[in-house]
């Protein structure tokens, strides 16, 4: 990894963001500044906008009002070659439509969208990602013959083939089991030593225990951010979730045992 | 899954079916035959051979080139195997394009009038099933099989009106329906030396959507994550495709299923990724196509099947056990 200055890095930032879709307010003035390096993650109850968020701070998704930054230069006005190579797109959901191999997929990481290598060099760094990754043996395996645990692994690297400076990943792993999904998390928390990733994630405990910072969504507004320390005591968090928190901190580190509230009894009864 | 050597594997399949078809018809030629017309004797069975039967087999691997293509562009673009430009509406635009082209009397040059208005109705039904599975956020194969043959359905029914209301004495109504069954007829040298052109255009123009076919396979979010415009891609390659599967109508007409079974069949062969794809689905529509065509001479003597019945024979239990196979849970 080569070393980054504080002067040359970029840091993510959304200005006034709001986006409807049919009449439904998805985000609303949502204003958020993230450090060029840095482990975020984004919690909030289902349908809190994270997804949404997620796709605008990528570049993925027009707003339909506000902008969002990369340093000081808008996402939406970055080449699009430009921003592939920059910001990194982990989706919740993978699924090639077609069998390729595993250095297939990594080939198309590697080459993004416009950038058209000469096939040595290509085939070079197509290499060493799968090499990086601990691929090497699954080169020539077809997708459809990959487990859950290798798929997440592909996945994962494709998207870092190009080492990008920003990495938003949409729950990452929340289809694997606890020890891959654990091990997916905590490589990508451990990126946020000299990048900026920024993860959506259910998991509260897995959040403030391997992140730096938490912003938490609620509604499609911005609900509360901070270090995890600072928002692990914050009552905004019982609100968000409509629970009361016991706050537990264990040698392990901090634990989040949720309690419903007694007006809430009737959620899971199927009655109303 | 892949051949060892898939690409000598097709040339030899190739020349082996072109020479084959050659022979075939309802006078078959042996090999004794084959050997003068090709060393250039001047009999009445050679130049039947040279000038007659061979400047059509090469047509007919033309057009199963193009159908091969276009389905393997349709395909990539729909990341639907069942996406194919019969099913799909193009084919049948093209075909009212064409009979237009045929039936009304504009006034123009007729050749260049109906490639041109087969590539608009190509296009501009394939523009309209694509408008629907995005008006109904649908790109799952049932809901885009249901929009194509509702469009098929609305475009076919136009052209019967056009071939009942405009048929007249001074219009051939039996050459506009037997062109609508499909059916390659025997071009003239100059007349196969632009098909022929035009088949490499096509080819040309379509392996530089390869590595963005590629992309779009991974799905939107992805494609758009690895920089790709999804939605400006989409529109330059059913550009593309209505433009070869047009060229493939015009000179072809109504051929189906061939532009689903080739990229199938060359899937297996070399694989997914559309740079090797693309050129061997066109090689194995062309094999294809002229084994159709041969059939379709040959088999009742001195009748001449439609080429559009024979693959529509052929490939319709194929479409069947692939549906079934992606239907199931």
């Amino acid at each position: 990894m080569t070393h980054r200055s504080a002067a040359t890095t970029v840091g993510l930032s959304a200005q006034g963001l709001g986006l409807q879709r049919g009449g439904t307010t998805i985000l609303a003035d949502i204003t958020l500044s993230l450090p060029a390096t840095g482990s975020v993650a984004l919690i909030g109850p289902n349908g809190a906008g994270k997804s949404t968020l997620l796709r605008a701070l990528a570049g993925l998704l027009v707003p339909d009002h506000g902008t969002v930054r990369l340093g000081d230069r808008p996402v939406a006005a970055l080449p699009t070659a430009e921003r592939a190579a920059t910001i990194g797109f982990l989706p919740q959901h993978f699924a090639p439509h077609w069998d390729l191999r595993v250095v297939d997929l990594v080939r198309l990481g590697v080459e993004r969208g416009g950038t058209a290598s000469p096939d040595a060099a290509a085939t070079d760094s197509v290499a060493a990602v799968l090499a990086a990754h601990g691929l090497g043996p699954l080169a020539q395996r077809r997708w459809s013959a990959l487990s859950g645990g290798e798929r997440a692994r592909v996945l994962l690297a494709m998207v870092l083939a190009v080492d990008p400076p920003v990495l938003i990943a949409d729950e990452p792993g929340a289809s694997l089991d606890v020890r891959h999904r654990i091990g997916v998390v905590d490589g990508l928390a451990r990126r946020g030593r000299d990048r900026l990733c920024i993860v959506a994630m259910h998991d509260l405990d897995l959040a403030f225990r391997a992140f730096d910072r938490v912003v938490l969504l609620a509604g499609g507004r911005l609900a509360a951010a901070g270090t995890a320390a600072d928002l692990f005591h914050d009552r905004r968090l019982d609100r968000a979730f409509g629970v009361d928190f016991m706050r537990l901190e264990t040698p392990h580190g901090r634990l989040l045992q949720a309690v419903a509230r007694p007006d809430d009894a009737d959620i899971g009864s199927g009655r109303n | 899954m892949n051949a060892a050597r898939p690409w000598p594997v097709l040339a030899a399949a190739l020349s082996a079916m072109l020479i084959l078809a050659v022979a075939a018809g309802h006078d078959w030629a042996g090999p004794a035959d084959l050997l003068r017309a090709a060393t250039g004797h001047d009999d009445l069975r050679s130049r039947l051979l040279i000038d007659w039967r061979l400047p059509r087999v090469l047509a007919a691997a033309c057009v199963g080139a193009l159908l091969g293509l276009g389905g393997a562009v349709f395909q990539g673009v729909f990341r639907n195997p069942l996406a194919e430009p019969y099913l799909l509406g193009s084919a049948g635009g093209a075909a009212l394009g064409a009979s237009v082209a045929l039936l009304v009397p504009l006034g123009l040059p007729q050749a260049p009038l109906l490639a041109m208005l087969a590539f608009l109705g190509a296009w501009g039904a394939t523009f309209v099933v694509m408008a629907i599975a995005r008006l109904a956020g649908t790109v799952d194969a049932a809901g885009l099989l249901l929009a194509g043959v509702a469009v098929a359905a609305v475009l076919g029914a136009l052209r019967s009106f056009l071939m009942l209301a405009l048929s007249d004495d001074t219009v051939n109504l039996q050459v506009v329906l037997s062109w609508s069954l499909g059916g390659v007829q025997t071009p003239r040298w100059p007349a196969l030396a632009g098909l022929m052109l035009a088949t490499l255009v096509g080819l040309a123009a379509t392996l530089p959507l390869a590595r963005g076919l590629d992309l779009l396979g991974l799905g939107d979010t992805m494609a758009a994550g690895f920089g790709q415009d999804v939605r400006g891609f989409v529109d330059r390659a059913v550009l593309v495709g209505a433009a070869v599967v047009a060229l493939a109508v015009a000179f072809g007409g109504l051929v189906a299923f061939v532009g689903l079974a080739a990229p199938h069949v060359a899937r297996w062969l070399v694989g997914p990724l559309h740079r090797a794809l693309l050129p061997a689905a066109a090689l194995v529509g062309a094999i294809l196509v002229t084994a159709a065509d041969a059939l379709a001479r040959s088999a009742l003597p001195p009748a001449e099947i439609p080429l559009g019945l024979v693959t529509a024979v052929a490939g319709g239990p194929f479409f069947i056990v692939l549906l079934a196979r992606q239907l199931r849970p």
